[in-house]
């Protein structure tokens, strides 16, 4: 068994065994009627089933290779996603249009190397656009940082 | 009779300028998301969500169905013009289009699309129009135990149905109900599944996990490598049709409209199943199945026919029942939910003005497709040629202020970006996203008419089996989790046996 195929099913054993422990204190039954922990606990009871049939599968049948990403793919990958984190955490301090102007010129000219006039252009019409529709026009009061935008 | 008074209302609905400018858009997007490989049109829908809080709700819907059915038109350019499926219902168009267009006729086989997309479509919406009204007043009979059981065969259905491994789906859908459990009990108000977070007491929202399965998630794949494939030329001249390819054509597009919208109704099965069903039906009934894989024109007339039907027949249940046939029409519901509307066979009479409006505008919109993808495909064609590269960042941005601006708070950016790495592990992993989406709308609906049935009959699951119509029900999940169960024991004894 591959552990492509082994770890979602540990995710949902867990999963399973979280929501079972956590609904243990809410009711499953009273009188005719089901109670807040009913539905959790027979969709416990379902994670368990799914996880096990999910290992037997994949014991008896051979899946087709994972596609993982290479390293530098790996690495591209791990750097957006950490630019995304930056955005929610940067936007107290600078405004969120600002933290995602900067996470745009961050994507497109550290990540993925794009020559720096259309990048420059791209960054200036999606600032545009964010800031058209959601501001402009749906009034959307968005974070505003230190700088006042 | 009525239905056509309706719809004539429908009509009087959408010719508003700003409704009419809402379905121009709607499909223009759709259009241009359709096209542009790492998008599709449920992550597009998902994504704009947010930008149609600001206008009336059947404004919105009108928009976002927009997007529903143009991505299905839109994906025909990349199938065709690059070899590169724009969203998943254009796979079997890439086999044949790919390969007309290697040969010279790729503008045959974009305006055979546009044809069978708009043709079918209509076909598809008049048969909404006629069939949707009978049916919901047929719901109107069911109680708690008939919409339990309805919940679950729309998630059992979507889970087993045109997957490679409905424990997977299954799986996927069974996390997405988990989700719908976070927050409180929806009948005594109990704190459920918190873990001591009070930022999980309003629940997950429908919403940012949308954004982040659907739209963060691609958009992450898409990025890992760094390729850009140069679309074929097409000019407008070379988009008519022969009298040959016509003639070759015209059965295809009625048998895989007739194939799409009847696999669209179905609960679970959606545009893509339908295109590669009618794709398989057409070459089974071809007097030359060998022509196809090498070009043939059929079989791009019937998995586009195919997959606009099928977008526009799981409207059916989605309206009827409130029950969502496919992942674009789980995003439609909760677009509906989020606007305040409360779906359900009820929905036709007390927003009759929305629903009919809804229908009238697919008429338009498939129209207004027609016209942007006969004359106006080169101009798309030109579309293609901006790298993805800057075309991903805008789309990240939009995710996550939409997803801040669906609370006005950044928990929810945080709950799309949680999901978006989901999302992406998911789509490595090779699970399927829609049952999760399907399922996280559907859970309240399960979970309340559950417990109600259950409080109906003092606890005893008789009620499930009593009642005619609720057996019926019942019958239809045992089957939607028998056959995948069959299947893979009758795989498991293949292996054997060859072993």
């Amino acid at each position: 068994m591959k552990p492509s195929d082994v770890v979602p099913a540990l995710l949902m054993l867990v999963l399973s065994a979280a929501i079972a422990l956590d609904t243990r204190s809410l009711g499953f039954w009273a009188d005719t009627t089901p109670g807040p922990a009913f539905l959790p606990v027979w969709l416990a009871v379902a994670g368990v089933v799914l996880a096990v049939l999910r290992l037997v599968e994949s014991r008896r049948f051979r899946a087709a290779g994972i596609e993982w990403p290479d390293r530098p793919a790996a690495l591209r990958v791990a750097m957006i996603l950490g630019g995304l984190v930056a955005v929610p955490l940067a936007s107290p301090l600078l405004g969120l249009v600002p933290a995602l102007a900067l996470f745009v010129a961050f994507l497109l000219l550290a990540v993925l190397r794009q020559r720096l006039w259309p990048s420059l252009a791209t960054l200036a019409i999606t600032v545009g656009v964010v800031y058209g529709i959601f501001v402009a026009w749906l009034g959307v009061p968005l974070p505003k940082g230190v700088l006042g935008i | 009779m009525e239905a056509l008074q309706l719809l004539g209302q429908g009509f009087a609905t959408c010719f508003t300028p700003l409704n009419l400018s809402f379905i121009v858009i709607g499909v223009l997007i759709g259009q241009i998301i359709g096209a542009l490989p790492g998008i599709g049109p449920s992550a597009g829908m998902a994504l704009l969500l947010p930008l149609t809080y600001g206008v009336p709700p059947a404004t919105a819907i009108m928009m976002l169905a927009g997007i529903m059915y143009g991505g299905m038109y839109g994906g025909t350019l990349t199938s065709v013009l690059v070899n590169v499926p724009g969203e998943a219902a254009s796979v079997m168009t890439a086999v044949d289009g790919h390969q007309m267009a290697r040969k010279g006729r790729a503008g045959a086989a974009l305006s055979i699309a546009a044809i069978g997309s708009f043709l079918a479509g209509v076909a598809a919406v008049t048969a909404v129009v006629f069939i949707t009204p009978p049916l919901a007043a047929f719901a109107l009979k069911f109680n708690a135990p008939e919409y339990f059981l309805l919940a679950l065969l729309g998630i059992t259905a979507c889970a087993s149905l045109g997957t490679n491994s409905p424990t997977k789906a299954l799986m996927a859908a069974l996390l997405g109900l988990m989700i719908a459990m976070v927050g409180v009990d929806p009948i005594e108000g109990t704190q459920r599944l918190i873990f001591g977070q009070p930022a999980l007491l309003e629940g997950i929202d429908f919403l940012p996990v949308a954004i982040g399965i659907f739209g963060i998630a691609e958009v992450l794949s898409s990025l890992e490598r760094s390729q850009h494939a140069a679309p074929m030329r097409t000019r407008l001249r070379d988009m008519w049709l022969t009298t040959q390819e016509w003639a070759q054509s015209r059965v295809a597009i009625v048998r895989g409209g007739l194939v799409g919208f009847l696999v669209g109704v179905m609960p679970g099965a959606g545009p893509t199943i339908a295109s590669m069903l009618a794709y398989v039906t057409e070459k089974r009934f071809s007097p030359q199945p060998e022509r196809f894989g090498h070009g043939a024109i059929d079989g791009v007339a019937a998995a586009e026919s195919a997959n606009n039907a099928a977008a526009h027949g799981a409207c059916v249940p989605m309206l009827a029942l409130g029950i969502p046939g496919s992942a674009s029409t789980a995003v439609l519901l909760a677009a509906l939910i989020l606007h305040g509307i409360r779906p359900g066979p009820g929905l036709m009479t007390e927003q009759s003005t929305l629903v009919w409006g809804l229908i009238a505008s697919m008429f338009i919109g498939n129209l207004v497709l027609l016209i942007l993808n006969l004359p106006l495909a080169p101009l798309f064609t030109a579309l293609l040629r901006v790298p993805y590269a800057h075309l991903a960042p805008g789309i990240l941005a939009i995710s996550l202020v939409g997803a801040y601006a669906s609370t006005l708070g950044f928990a929810n950016v945080w709950i799309s970006l949680a999901f978006g790495v989901v999302g992406w592990f998911m789509i490595k992993l090779d699970f399927p996203r829609a049952p999760l989406v399907l399922a996280l709308v559907l859970a309240p609906l399960l979970e309340s008419s559950l417990r109600q049935s259950l409080l109906l009959s003092f606890g005893s699951l008789k009620i499930f089996v009593e009642r005619p119509l609720a057996a019926a029900l019942l019958v239809c999940v045992v089957a939607s989790l028998a056959f995948p169960l069959v299947s893979t024991l009758r795989r498991a004894w293949a292996l054997r046996d060859v072993g």
